[in-house]
């Protein structure tokens, strides 16, 4: 049972969906304040670019090189939030769209540096790395009873948990936060919002800042993890890909990225058994569910709905009155 | 009442894809308690697992693979001497779906070895992690650069670029006598650069005058700029590292321009398709080839007569080495006498046979030893080069 469960096909497939959450967040947060941002895939680019390069010219730790990757895609979110804070809706969505294109071309042309459309490869794995770490401390997973390669897929996924974990449970409470509140204010009615006092600039950056933040750190683990980076990675289709997440799962809550992250990476695996086919039916289910529900799977009913579920059978709950989140 | 239904909208397309989820997750339980073959005293048995680009752009890819492999699988199941149970997943050209897609192979389908990635993108990703493994993979169709290097359990049958290339620009330079030439490269695609980055080594060493060196990208359908300076220099040969969609529109559009000088093409410029979509234009481009089906083998011409009885067209390069892909891993299980992976992986380094691409056998690296044919298309067929 237990040989079962870390099987690394599994843990893979965990590994990806726990990456894919925090991309649908990088989509989800700047939408949150109404700004529909396709350059997640820019921003991922440049994460993992940034880190793999690091780590790999300078032999830095992985560590130093996905919050360097981070930082760069969080400066070039800031880079691009203000002068964009004027335009909305598709407007937006071009100018990130023709960013992340941008993003992709240099990788392809600068050769020098990133080795063109041939990509990088040798990038330091986390999970090797690891093991390396416990095994000059004299740790050997075989005393666990856990194959090496068992090992590296179990210790990068418990690692990429935590870390997702985290950062749900942080936009959650910022939700709940001065700052959601913001956020939320912005997202109903820009010039109400101004005209009560919040600073719709300065969140409006912050929230699309946000966005690149995580897309960088996505993308920085995602490097790391596959140990191969290439342009064609962090394409057009990537950044659909994530919207998709987001637009599936529900863009209200934040369980919706999170749900739609999780399904849309199960699905292809699940479906592996009717195999050409099954991105028909990947595509037919987005198709069936736009049309009926168009604000996502999750929305703001079926949590209260789930919630007042939960509370009938008699488990500790909250005032009712709380708003959900 | 509206609220209901609404509600009950919602559940049932809730359900019904939990439904699914369950079904799906049943099914692949099932196969996974089905197979767990083992050797027995007679025939060695084995499953081989095949990652292939089955659905997306370059499904065709994946299809000509699998199809050459099913022939295979066929022939040598029924010849007894190995018995090999093929387990097919489609990893849609995108290097997560092939990691995830060889990580069910390996680890839950426990399998022998892997044939595929279809793509050198792909293999880049797969290789390291099948090689920490210790699982044997042959690569059919990755011709980049570097990839038996990944480790001592990758190998593949592929003729690479780095040896196809400078024996199309060799016969070119003798027949044409060649001394100035232009290169031209699609450069935001990992196949075309690296086959860019193999001409220019090439030509660099036979001593070539490099005129230019021109780019365009994927899907662009307007090389007037790139040829308009080409036609300029006037070079002897043109050098042209494109994929055969983009090649034939490159072909076409500078024959109508007036260059007449012949095109030298890597791998991906290797296909009919370039003389139905260029016709008479595509005349005069060289390529180098493992695999010509017109041949005067008998066992290339029953190859592709059982092909095209089977799928209804005739095989191409691709088909032509996962077939020969299978029958070398045959040989090796032979060998082997187990399915153990690093037995396999010693007899595969071993075998020597001769298949419809002609005698193979693998250097020390696990990269292919062979000669390419040289092609050229004259009067819309492709012809050997003399």
């Amino acid at each position: 049972m237990l040989a079962e469960f870390i099987n690394p096909y599994y843990l893979q497939i965990g590994c990806f969906v726990l990456i894919n959450i925090i991309l649908a967040l990088s989509v989800f947060v700047p939408l949150s304040t109404g700004q529909l941002s396709l350059a997640s895939a820019g921003f991922m680019g440049l994460g993992a670019y940034t880190s793999a390069l690091l780590t790999i010219h300078f032999e830095l730790p992985i560590i130093v090189g996905v919050i360097a990757g981070t930082l760069i895609a969080g400066l070039f979110g800031i880079l691009i939030g203000v002068p964009t804070l004027r335009l909305q809706g598709v407007y937006l969505a071009i100018v990130t769209l023709g960013f992340g294109e941008v993003i992709r071309v240099v990788f392809v042309n600068w050769e020098s540096l990133t080795k063109g459309s041939v990509g990088i490869s040798g990038i330091p794995h986390i999970g090797r790395e690891i093991l390396k770490t416990f095994k000059e401390f004299g740790f050997n997973p075989q005393s666990l009873g856990l194959q090496n390669n068992q090992f590296i897929f179990l210790s990068i996924f418990f690692l990429l948990l935590v870390i997702t974990v985290f950062l749900v449970w942080f936009f959650r409470r910022q939700s709940r936060s001065r700052v959601g509140r913001a956020y939320a204010a912005i997202n109903l009615d820009e010039k109400a919002a101004e005209s009560m006092g919040i600073n719709i600039t300065y969140y409006k950056v912050l929230a699309f800042t946000q966005g690149a933040l995580l897309a960088g750190f996505a993308g920085s683990l995602y490097a790391h993890v596959l140990a191969y980076i290439s342009p064609a990675d962090f394409s057009y289709h990537r950044a659909v890909d994530i919207l998709v997440f987001t637009i599936f799962g529900g863009s209200e809550v934040i369980w919706g990225p999170i749900f739609g992250a999780i399904f849309l990476t199960f699905l292809p695996e699940v479906l592996r058994f009717i195999s050409e086919y099954r991105y028909m039916i990947y595509g037919l289910m987005i198709i069936i569910l736009m049309a009926v529900r168009p604000q996502g799977l999750i929305d703001v009913t079926i949590i209260n709905w789930i919630k007042s579920k939960v509370s009938k059978r008699g488990v500790k709950h909250g005032s009712r009155s709380e708003k959900s989140m | 009442m509206k609220r209901t239904i609404k509600k009950v909208a919602q559940f049932s397309a809730l359900a019904s894809m939990l439904a699914l989820a369950a079904c799906g997750g049943g099914g692949e339980q099932t196969s996974g308690e089905a197979d767990g073959q083992a050797t027995d005293g007679g025939v060695v048995k084995a499953d081989i697992g095949v990652v292939s680009y089955l659905s997306g752009s370059g499904a065709a890819y994946g299809e000509a693979i699998t199809s050459g492999l099913e022939l295979a699988l066929e022939e040598i199941n029924a010849k007894g001497e190995v018995e090999i149970n093929l387990i097919i997943e489609d990893s849609a050209g995108k290097q997560d779906q092939a990691l995830t897609a060889a990580q069910k192979l390996m680890n839950s389908e426990n399998v022998t070895a892997l044939i595929g990635p279809t793509l050198s993108t792909e293999m880049n990703v797969v290789g390291p992690e099948a090689d920490l493994n210790g699982v044997p993979t042959i690569g059919t169709s990755t011709t980049a650069e570097g990839i038996p290097q990944i480790g001592e359990y990758i190998f593949r049958n592929s003729l690479p670029e780095a040896l196809a290339i400078p024996a199309s620009i060799d016969k070119a330079i003798e027949k044409y006598d060649a001394k100035k030439v232009a290169i031209l490269y699609g450069n935001d695609d990992v196949f075309t650069k690296s086959g860019f980055d193999t001409m220019k080594a090439a030509a660099e060493e036979k001593g070539l005058e490099i005129l230019t060196i021109e780019t365009f990208q994927k899907g662009q359908s307007d090389y007037n700029a790139q040829l308009t300076k080409i036609k300029g220099l006037n070079p002897d040969l043109i050098l042209a590292s494109a994929l055969y969609n983009e090649g034939a529109v490159i072909m076409d559009q500078a024959r109508k321009m007036g260059i007449d000088v012949p095109f030298v093409g890597g791998n991906g410029f290797n296909s009919p398709e370039v003389i139905e979509i260029a016709g008479d234009a595509a005349d005069g481009l060289i390529v180098a080839t493992p695999w010509y089906a017109e041949k005067d083998d008998p066992k290339v011409q029953e190859f592709v007569s059982k092909f095209e009885e089977k799928y209804g067209k005739k095989p191409d390069q691709f088909a032509a080495q996962a077939y020969d892909a299978l029958y070398i891993y045959a040989e090796a299980l032979k060998n082997a006498g187990s399915n153990d992976r690093d037995a396999f992986r010693d007899a595969l380094a071993e075998v020597k046979i001769t298949g419809i691409l002609g005698d193979f056998a693998f250097d020390a690296e696990g990269d292919v030893i062979m000669t390419p044919t040289v092609l050229v298309i004259e009067d819309g067929a492709f012809k050997v080069f003399e």
